[in-house]
């Protein structure tokens, strides 16, 4: 029996998430047109939402599930081996995270009224480019490559010490809107001295910060597991390729060279899931050190999850370059990830200075 | 019903002990990465067997200390985070569990004390120069002649024997159709006549090896373990006893920390900022692998204790930290060996800057490269986890 992997955090929500993933994954792959993709992420997005996946970790006395870090675990594991090209970890898990003292948004954000947008101080801006800033009430500032729900209704900005909760609508905002390489709805966002109305500021001060960084290690983690639950898919995939691809009148799976890269292959992950597991449990037991095991994933993330995902596209052959397998689109998911809350330099740099900090 | 053990305070204990009974100078030995010899182990393991703990993994009525795996693995853990020298494996986790588990009562009697306190020194009789990692292939023989067996053959690699008491050795005591069958165990004392022991030089200058050939050596059938041609079951229950050796990171972590603490003395200066920010990055991904690998060693430890299958653990945890441990010793190479790479010596080799403070890293750098070869090589262990991904 080939090998299947399972999950960090199995059960109901993550096989619901992963059926969900793979039928979006599927129908989108029959489109061509991006309107009718665009159309199909929206239609599966207010399923989710209806579905009740953003209450998951919002707290029950705010209208939520009352969830804690594994069943987000379950959701962004499910997500993640179905390749569901949406923002589950931001929008489960990071918003709620951010917006726990704002009640009204967090109904609007479970209730599919409020589509938002996470805008970290940290997001990628272009060169010569200015990253967002808060003067005398104007916004002004450009991002680029923000993961985004469906048709985003607002952008939720960590703009020095401010939380700004910006609509998409209002004047001075520009959002241009695509879809990412991962097929995840995406934009950049440009605001021209947008006059920011005093009930945007959600908050300000140190808890802003406090807080914005523990939501990115949220993220950081729940993008590792994500990608830890892909890399099982493609590992299962490749095997399936390798035992079926018929050349020279053989299996390639009785080719030794690439045995050994998916044994390779597997050993990464292992690597990986060992170090998503033990950051999902310190962050369960509350343990304040738990950031460090998170960056640790992470920054192992974009070492053994691109070889996974370039290995899946090597194994493949010609066929690793073609959009058409489902091992290649989430092997694009996890190329991407790097990218999200905080890639290996971020992470090098915090380990190195704490590393340097202890020493001393 | 027993109170639950409070790990953490055996913890406590355990570190407490070790840092208070094991010798300054013995640790010293670990942190500097000098050879281990019996002249460093035999003085520890007296210590243990004093207090009560010279084998960690035998029942108590063997004079063990009864300890659930969870201890013994903490244990270990702490033992390698104080610098403590690993315990001598060849008679305590190898041969020893096979005696309890298949000697007869008189070799329980006459065994299992000299190993408990030291004072029998045991090395393992397995590789030849035929047989490696197809074990199964050995060809030294021993014909039955009366009650003593005539062994004759060669033995290599083989780890200690030159300051070791005896040999627990494999051999072919039948020709069968399969070669696993005929196989069997004999305990050997290496002062018998007809024994040669030559010592292999290696490239990290130190003799830990040797060829051990056998000249019509005599041994008593008494000292044979178990039933004649079941040697191979005997050897699979030592090995499978051992497949969770590799769920011990800490000595790979202690290491690593060692590393991180020479890049900060040895680059320190100022012109050294670029080569030390590379290798310090370089030593950070080696720490996340190991961490992961500690993290699948926990995982490891509980599903024993479970009565779980490890499944492809031991392989997975074996190939990950012999490779990580192999670029954690490059990176220690990397920061010093401009200057003392060209100091490092031969074997045995005397003369000018043969003792070169710090070479010892260059020693254990060469050494390391060992460590994706024994114990099941790299390319073999990665046979076993691609035979079970494919199911076949």
């Amino acid at each position: 029996m080939p090998f299947t992997a399972k999950p960090i955090v199995g059960g109901d929500a993550f096989d619901q998430a992963c059926e969900i993933g793979r039928a979006a994954d599927a129908e989108l792959a029959l489109l061509a047109d991006a309107a009718d993709q665009a159309a199909c992420l929206r239609r599966h997005w207010d399923a989710i939402i209806g579905l009740g996946w953003t209450t998951t970790a919002i707290p029950e006395d705010a209208g939520g599930a009352g969830g804690d870090i594994s069943d987000l675990a379950a959701l962004v594991g499910g997500a993640g081996r179905g390749g569901l090209p949406l923002p589950i970890a931001t929008s489960c898990g990071v918003l709620p995270h951010l917006l726990v003292e704002h009640a009204e948004v967090l109904t609007a954000l479970a209730e599919g009224r409020a589509r938002i947008a996470l805008v970290p101080a940290e997001a990628a801006i272009d060169n010569a480019a200015a990253a967002p800033q808060l003067a005398d009430g104007r916004l002004t500032g450009t991002v680029v490559g923000i993961e985004t729900p469906p048709d985003p209704t607002h952008a939720l900005l960590v703009v020095g010490d401010a939380l700004l909760l910006v609509p998409a609508g209002a004047t001075g905002v520009g959002v241009t809107r695509y879809q990412r390489i991962d097929g995840r709805p995406s934009a950049d966002w440009r605001f021209v001295g947008v006059a920011v109305d005093p009930a945007w500021i959600l908050a300000h001060g140190e808890g802003v910060t406090h807080r914005a960084a523990a939501a990115r290690d949220l993220g950081a983690l729940l993008t590792c597991i994500e990608s830890v639950s892909a890399a099982g898919a493609l590992i299962e995939q490749t095997i399936e390729y390798l035992l079926n691809r018929v050349q020279f009148g053989v299996p390639l799976a009785t080719h030794q060279a690439l045995r050994h890269r998916v044994a390779e292959m597997y050993v990464e992950y292992e690597t990986l899931r060992g170090l998503a597991a033990q950051a999902l449990r310190s962050v369960g037991a509350g343990d304040p050190g738990a950031w460090r095991d998170i960056a640790f994933a992470k920054l192992r993330l974009g070492e053994g999850g691109r070889f996974i995902a370039q290995s899946t596209i090597q194994c493949h052959g010609g066929m690793g370059m073609t959009e058409g397998l489902q091992a290649i689109r989430l092997a694009r998911r996890i190329m991407m990830a790097e990218f999200e809350y905080g890639d290996r330099s971020v992470q090098a740099r915090r380990l190195l200075d704490d590393a340097a900090r202890r020493a001393a | 019903m027993a109170a639950p053990i409070d790990y953490g305070a055996f913890r406590e204990e355990v570190r407490d002990f070790a840092m208070t009974r094991c010798p300054p100078e013995i640790r010293a030995v670990v942190a500097t990465y000098r050879k281990l010899s019996r002249k460093v182990w035999y003085p520890w393991q007296k210590i243990l067997f004093a207090h009560g703990w010279g084998a960690p993994g035998w029942p108590r009525e063997y004079g063990g200390t009864g300890w659930d795996l969870k201890q013994r693995h903490i244990f270990d853990e702490v033992m390698a985070e104080c610098d403590c020298p690993p315990q001598y494996h060849h008679g305590l986790r190898h041969l020893g569990p096979v005696i309890i588990e298949y000697g007869s009562e008189e070799q329980k009697r006459r065994f299992l004390p000299g190993i408990l306190n030291g004072e029998d020194w045991w090395c393992q009789g397995y590789s030849e120069p035929g047989a490696g990692s197809d074990l199964a292939s050995l060809r030294t023989a021993a014909r039955r002649e009366g009650d003593e067996y005539i062994v004759e053959g060669q033995k290599t690699w083989t780890s200690h024997a030159h300051e070791s008491d005896w040999m627990y050795t494999l051999v072919r005591t039948s020709k069968e159709a399969k070669k696993q069958q005929g196989i069997s165990l004999l305990l050997i004392p290496l002062n018998s006549p007809g024994i040669t022991i030559r010592p292999i030089r290696t490239i990290d200058g130190w003799h830990h090896v040797n060829e051990v050939f056998l000249d019509q050596v005599r041994v008593p059938v008494a000292n044979r373990v178990g039933e004649e041609g079941q040697g191979w079951t005997y050897g699979k229950f030592l090995l499978e006893r051992e497949r969770l050796g590799g769920a011990n990171v800490a000595p790979a972590l202690k290491n690593l920390e060692r590393t991180r603490t020479l890049l900060a003395q040895e680059l320190a200066d100022p012109r050294h900022a670029l080569k030390r920010s590379l290798l310090e990055e370089r030593l950070l991904m080696a720490e996340a692998e190991l961490r992961g690998a500690q993290a699948l060693g926990q995982e490891a430890v509980a599903a024993t204790m479970e009565g779980r299958p490890l499944g492809l653990l031991p392989s997975v945890l074996k190939l990950s930290t012999s490779v990580t441990s192999q670029h954690v010793a490059e990176i220690a190479l990397d920061a010093m060996g401009e200057r003392l790479a060209p100091r490092f010596r031969p074997t045995d080799a005397a003369g000018a800057n043969a003792e070169a403070p710090g070479i010892e890293w260059i020693q254990n750098y060469m050494y390391g490269r060992v460590r994706t070869i024994y114990g099941g090589s790299s390319e073999v262990q990665k046979n076993v986890i691609a035979k079970q991904l494919f199911g076949s």
